[in-house]
């Protein structure tokens, strides 16, 4: 008898809309289109309708050679040739300027913020914070640059004005990504909601998305070409990537093929010239033959 | 009625200018230690024009000034007098030219010219014979005239048709008639607010409430006179614990756009004296700008907005305090091979807003063919999107961390670092050597390069070694990651530069 009154309870206020957690079925994602950030990748950007959204935290993730760095600077291209300006908060200082490059990154609308150049495992950061103010009692090493970084992101989003703002925590060792109070993340979610700013988290595990925003966990098989070691050479990496996404229902997998230029063969198009300098790199197995 | 004052050798010009201004706001500097005053509506404050001549000697006596004046009724009739004739000439209104007519020729001449930088003694007009004279004074001279009174005699259309334009304008001189009006000089304006603290203070919590009571008038005065700030100068005057030791601490902040917020100009100011604080306490403070002006903005309808100078600039300013000088901005890839290598230059986007950046790299090199659309990007949004595949990026190790290697017929088979998060292990599979070297050119002003030993006089912004010389491998892991290691030649040391990812 109770069962059947709550069910007929459940089944009036669903009629009615009136209790949302209730009804299966979520409200229908309204596409907008200036709602996304486009990545540049046709197949991925068609697989989440059109790209991160804006106003929400999305997240990157996965292990070191899975193809985030390359997704990360992808968006960030696709965000700057808008005529966007975007921001990346380097925590650990990781970006190599010839990939931003190569990605297709117009450098003058990168705001780049670099954190200490720390090689992780000495937890020492390099003395290169100069004339900063430092507060008392602010811890040192991995954590003081994680703390750093986050007000950093925090600056840059309630400046405001920027179509993709990137934390990069790639690197951060997950024990420091846990000291992280979760309360930090619902901050960065509720300066960053509503706003045109599309703002990704790279981390080496899921850490924090906001409702609306898209988890990707990345993982990549590079492609080698050759059958020696004096010619073989990395062409590239298939990145296959899965899309955790309740709110907006884009779950699922799909795989991108990217294709290295840094590869030693293809190095004449470094920073956009066709001449090689004062030298060339030169296989030493053409030398030695 | 004009008053001109005519100072001796060795007058100070701005003591002058003072004097002038004490009685009159429409001043002329018409040379070298020489002004005019109009007198309009002095009459009712002072009286006769005679009372005004002795009250402007008086005046210029008191600071120490010997000024000769003469007061006319045009300007031209009131510099000529008072060059020519020593104390005080008063010229009634209607009478210039009769006052001017035994005034020499060669006073026209010197009239006629640009006045020079050094001022002279006015006693005497110049001798005839210690320079070349105009050819006008000769032929003047020809015709038998000696004195202005002569020249202004002559009938002025047969001076015109004779002299031309110029004989006929040295005529109206020679009669004291004004070609121009006087033009007020206005005096340089200061932006500048200073304040003298009843004790010091010590701290940047009281020294911002000082601030903002600096930059309110001065934020008010730039919106009066339509100004921006294009610098901000403040000048802090320490004391130190024994009161005796003084000195001042300048900083100067160059800004982006030009600005009058107050309260912006008091945000970038407290951002950079926290990033370079005073070494003692305050005991007075001056905060001056450098004006220029007014910038005028039109917003397109066509392109994104984006964030104001006033923005940014704090923007910048508080990420710098947070990270460090030079860690924050844009970077632009430098014409060098050097592994790594790059700059960082200031984060101007307004500088790259053109359309030729929104274009996709093969199209970034044509020529925009429609310059009213120089604005608008002629290339569809579609159009514009990143390298239509993914380029593999790597994550680069700022400074290379060191490795263990071991080595098996010249192939790295097993790398181990120390380093937490790179647990290393066996080659999988590698590719290389790839052999890379350069600047053996440059002389060796440093130590060399360790890189895991970083210098401390090295810049983080470029790997500091003036060569290099090493092999590279491309190298997969059993941990699965992908890694660019190198070994440098002269030492026979690995490390490990960066992780494909």
């Amino acid at each position: 008898m109770a069962n059947q009154a709550l069910a007929r309870l459940e089944t009036a206020l669903r009629d009615r809309r009136l209790d949302r957690t209730l009804t299966t079925a979520l409200p229908a994602w309204e596409q907008r289109d200036d709602s996304t950030l486009p990545t540049g990748v046709a197949a991925f950007d068609a697989r989440v309708r059109g790209g991160l959204p804006r106003g929400h935290l999305s997240e990157m993730v996965g292990a070191p050679s899975s193809g985030r760095t390359t997704l990360m600077l992808q968006t960030i291209a696709a965000s700057t040739q808008r005529g966007e300006i975007a921001a990346l908060v380097d925590t650990f200082d990781r970006l190599d300027v010839a990939s931003a490059a190569d990605a297709g990154i117009d450098l003058a609308r990168l705001l780049w913020v670099r954190g200490p150049s720390i090689s992780l495992g000495t937890g020492a950061a390099m003395p290169v914070r100069a004339g900063a103010a430092v507060s008392p009692g602010e811890p040192a090493g991995t954590d003081a640059a994680i703390n750093r970084a986050l007000k950093a992101v925090n600056l840059v989003l309630q400046a405001g004005g920027f179509g993709c703002v990137v934390l990069d925590l790639g690197d951060a060792p997950p024990p420091a990504l846990r000291r992280i109070p979760f309360t930090t993340w619902l901050r960065v979610q509720r300066i960053v909601e509503g706003r045109d700013t599309a703002c990704l988290l790279i981390a080496p595990h899921p850490l924090a998305r906001s409702a609306g925003g898209l988890t990707l966990s990345l993982a990549a098989r590079v492609r080698w070409t050759g059958d020696a070691d004096r010619n073989r050479h990395l062409t590239g990496a298939d990145i296959n990537v899965r899309i955790v996404s309740p709110r907006r229902r884009v779950d699922g997998e799909i795989c991108i093929a990217a294709f290295a230029t840094t590869a030693h063969d293809d190095r004449p198009q470094r920073h956009g010239d066709t001449e090689p300098k004062f030298f060339t790199s030169v296989p030493l197995s053409l030398c030695g033959a | 009625m004009f008053a001109a004052l005519y100072a001796a050798r060795g007058s100070s010009c701005e003591t002058l200018l003072d004097v002038a201004r004490d009685f009159s706001p429409r001043i002329e500097t018409c040379g070298a230690c020489e002004v005019v005053l109009d007198l309009a509506g002095l009459t009712r404050l002072l009286g006769d024009a005679k009372t005004i001549a002795g009250e402007l000697r008086r005046t210029a006596a008191d600071r120490g000034l010997r000024v000769r004046i003469a007061i006319a009724g045009t300007r031209t009739a009131a510099r000529l007098l008072a060059r020519d004739r020593a104390g005080i000439t008063i010229v009634e209104p209607g009478d210039e030219a009769r006052a001017l007519e035994n005034l020499r020729l060669e006073w026209l001449e010197i009239f006629s010219k640009p006045e020079p930088n050094e001022p002279h003694e006015p006693h005497e007009p110049p001798d005839p014979g210690s320079r070349i004279p105009d050819p006008l004074t000769v032929t003047l001279r020809r015709w038998g005239l000696r004195t202005l009174g002569d020249f202004a005699a002559l009938p002025a259309d047969e001076v015109a048709a004779r002299l031309g334009q110029t004989g006929a304008a040295w005529q109206r001189l020679a009669r004291g008639e004004d070609a121009a009006p006087l033009v007020p000089s206005v005096a340089e304006e200061r932006f500048e607010q200073a304040l003298d603290l009843e004790w010091p203070i010590e701290g940047l919590e009281p020294l911002s409430f000082v601030l903002a009571r600096l930059l309110e008038p001065l934020s008010a005065h730039l919106e009066r006179r339509d100004r921006g700030a294009a610098a901000l100068h403040i000048r802090l005057h320490l004391v130190k614990r024994n009161g005796v030791t003084r000195e001042v601490h300048e900083r100067t902040l160059q800004l982006p756009a030009p600005m009058r917020d107050a309260r912006t100009l008091r945000t970038l100011a407290l951002l950079d004296l926290e990033s370079h604080p005073p070494s003692a306490a305050i005991d007075r403070v001056v905060v001056a700008v450098d004006p220029t002006p007014g910038r005028v903005i039109q917003f397109s309808l066509l392109t994104r907005p984006l964030p104001s100078p006033e923005q940014l600039s704090t923007l910048m300013a508080r990420l710098t305090a947070l990270m460090g000088e030079g860690r924050c901005g844009s970077t632009v890839t430098v014409d060098s091979w050097e592994p790594g290598a790059f700059e960082m230059a200031s984060f101007a986007p307004r500088d790259s807003h053109d359309a030729r950046s929104h274009a996709p790299h093969r199209l970034r090199d044509t020529e925009i063919k429609n310059p009213i659309c120089a604005s608008v990007p002629l290339w569809p949004v579609s159009a514009n999107s990143a390298a239509p595949v993914p380029r593999l990026a790597i994550r680069r190790f700022r400074f290379p961390i060191p490795a263990r290697v071991r080595v098996d017929r010249g192939v790295p088979v097993r790398v181990v670092s120390d380093r937490r998060g790179i647990s290393g292990g066996k080659v999988d599979i590698c590719a290389g050597p790839w052999r890379s070297s350069g600047g053996w050119w440059v002389a060796e002003t440093r130590a060399p390069y360790s890189p895991h030993v970083p210098h401390p006089a090295q810049s983080p912004h470029v790997p500091h070694s003036p060569h290099w010389d090493r092999d590279e491998w491309d190298v997969t892991l059993s941990d699965g990651a992908t890694y660019r290691v190198f070994r440098e030649r002269d030492t026979d040391a690995w490390f490990i530069e960066g992780v494909v990812d």
